[in-house]
């Protein structure tokens, strides 16, 4: 006969369901439907749907001590190795062309990070300790190894909310952006038509320039070492042409893995007792808000360059300085086309973001730099 | 307050250093550029965003980069292109309906275009109202 003891024992599962699990298992569901419906990120945002699934079912073993939710924490995003490994699949697989045509729009890169600091003086305001504040400020770095380095190092508790904003609103640029952009700019600014003219990039450029960043930051800032030495690695090793393997490797099944171990450790992180709390709220609020600062900052310094060279910059290309690429630009191309479908800002756009993606891991170097963290 | 003193002096400490240092980053760039000695050639801004399209294309695989963004042919919205090429296909045959009677099947150029006058021809050699034999 089946006893008191076993009927307690089959229900365990049952009785230590809590209602924090079950709006996690919510939350769970609203990352599926943004990754399967709605098609923001999957990569990511679908693993991790499934890790906050499998970390918040009742006593799930995959997030005990020796479990593979946790010894995936603990193999690479508690050590920081997930995000630096995915950095060198996105070099591997950005050409720094654009940027190399026209080094000056480096600048748009740099004016395109205030909102990491304007949201971290918001933080402050809330009450966010410096650690927090700087950490959700770096939501504002619009990438996402970046916001999971930086936010690792200065506030690992609050990992699960900020990689989830940093990874869904990057999927919001497109929506971001473009009523960003129409606020500050008129008309006449969005009808501005910049001139074209191709510097062919030799391949020794082409392989110097990873050198010289490494170099030249590493040097000036050594906490950001690690981010654009991944960075950088991957882009030298394509434009070298020599480790074709290696580059493929990194940019397809290396990146492919690790994304799936980084979302579903990083899913794990969205346990109910520490993810429903106030203070989630407002990091993803403030998520949304260093987006826009950025995309201002950029359009506003884009408008500053247009009249110091007298309208030959069209300020549209401000708001790519972000590190979202090539989608940022992309969007800043959708809306000058709508005014003029004749007006071509891609390449100049390109330029902006590929500039915004080196500044974003300088400005998290400079970050970690002045919080006396990392290394 | 003094959260915010030290949050004030966060920003514009840093994002002075991210400017010095990009600024370097620029005149470095600049540098290298200047020694390798390539000539700048002028390019319609066309054929930059085809460039640029091939270069966002490779970069569209990277993680971070999956957005449900509109498909597009060579920069322009796909819908658009197919829109284009509709109007197109409906021009050109009105065009020929203009230029040609209804029954004509090929387009005059064509070695099997025949003018109204050799069609008419034909036609009256190919009908005759005569009985034949007489």
């Amino acid at each position: 006969m089946i006893d008191q003891e076993t009927i307690g024992l089959l229900m365990k599962g049952v009785n230590a369901v809590s209602w924090q699990s079950l709006v996690m298992i919510g939350v769970s569901f609203v990352l599926f439907y943004l990754a399967i419906a709605k098609d923001y990120e999957p990569l990511l945002l679908l693993p991790i749907g499934a890790g906050c699934l499998l970390a918040n079912l009742p006593l799930s073993p995959l997030v005990a001590d020796d479990g593979m939710l946790q010894s995936l924490y603990n193999m690479g995003v508690g050590n920081e190795m997930f995000p630096l490994l995915i950095f060198i699949g996105i070099g591997a697989l950005t050409d720094f062309g654009p940027l190399l045509e026209n080094p000056k729009f480096v600048l748009l890169g740099a004016a395109g990070q205030f909102g990491i600091f304007l949201t971290l003086l918001l933080a402050l305001l809330l009450g966010f300790t410096q650690n927090e504040a700087a950490s959700i400020g770096i939501i504002g770095a619009i990438d996402g190894p970046t916001s999971i380095y930086v936010s690792g190092i200065l506030a690992p508790h609050m990992l699960g909310p900020i990689t989830v904003a940093a990874y869904s609103y990057m999927s919001l640029v497109p929506i971001i952006l473009p009523p960003v952009i129409r606020f500050l700019t008129t008309k006449e600014e969005r009808l501005i038509r910049m001139p074209y003219s191709s510097r062919k990039i030799s391949r020794r450029t082409r392989i110097i320039f990873p050198i010289v960043v490494i170099a030249m930051v590493g040097t000036l800032v050594p906490f950001a070492t690690p981010l654009i030495g991944m960075l950088m690695l991957g882009n030298l090793m394509k434009e070298s042409g020599v480790v074709e393997r290696l580059t493929k490797a990194s940019s397809n099944e290396i990146a492919n893995a690790v994304t799936l171990f980084l979302g579903l450790a990083i899913g794990s992180t969205m346990v109910g007792e520490d993810f429903l709390k106030s203070s989630t709220l407002f990091i993803l609020i403030l998520g949304l808000l260093a987006f826009a600062l950025d995309g201002c900052a950029g359009v506003i310094f884009a408008k500053i360059l247009n009249w110091i060279s007298g309208g030959k910059v069209n300020p549209i290309i401000g708001a790519a300085g972000i590190s979202a690429f090539p989608m940022a630009a992309r969007v800043c191309q959708r809306v000058a086309q709508e005014e003029d479908f004749e007006n071509f800002l891609l390449m100049h756009a390109m330029g902006a973001n590929a500039a915004g993606q080196v500044a974003s891991v300088v400005a998290g170097g400079v970050l970690l730099a002045l919080m006396g963290a990392g290394g | 307050m003094d959260n915010i003193g030290w949050g004030l002096q966060m920003t514009v400490l840093g994002m002075g250093l991210v400017f010095a240092l990009l600024a370097l980053l620029w005149l470095l760039l600049t540098l290298v550029l200047k020694l390798d000695k390539e000539p700048e050639v002028e390019v319609t801004a066309q054929e930059a965003t085809v460039e640029a399209e091939r270069i966002a294309a490779i970069a569209d695989a990277a993680v971070g980069a999956q957005t449900p963004e509109p498909p597009t042919v060579k920069g322009m919205p796909a819908d658009l292109v197919a829109a284009i090429l509709v109007a197109t296909h409906r021009h050109r045959q009105t065009m020929r309906r203009q230029a040609a009677p209804l029954v004509r099947s090929v387009w005059p150029g064509s070695q099997l275009f025949a003018s109204r006058w050799l069609a008419t021809g034909r036609a009256r050699q190919n009908n005759n109202w005569q009985p034949r034999g007489r």
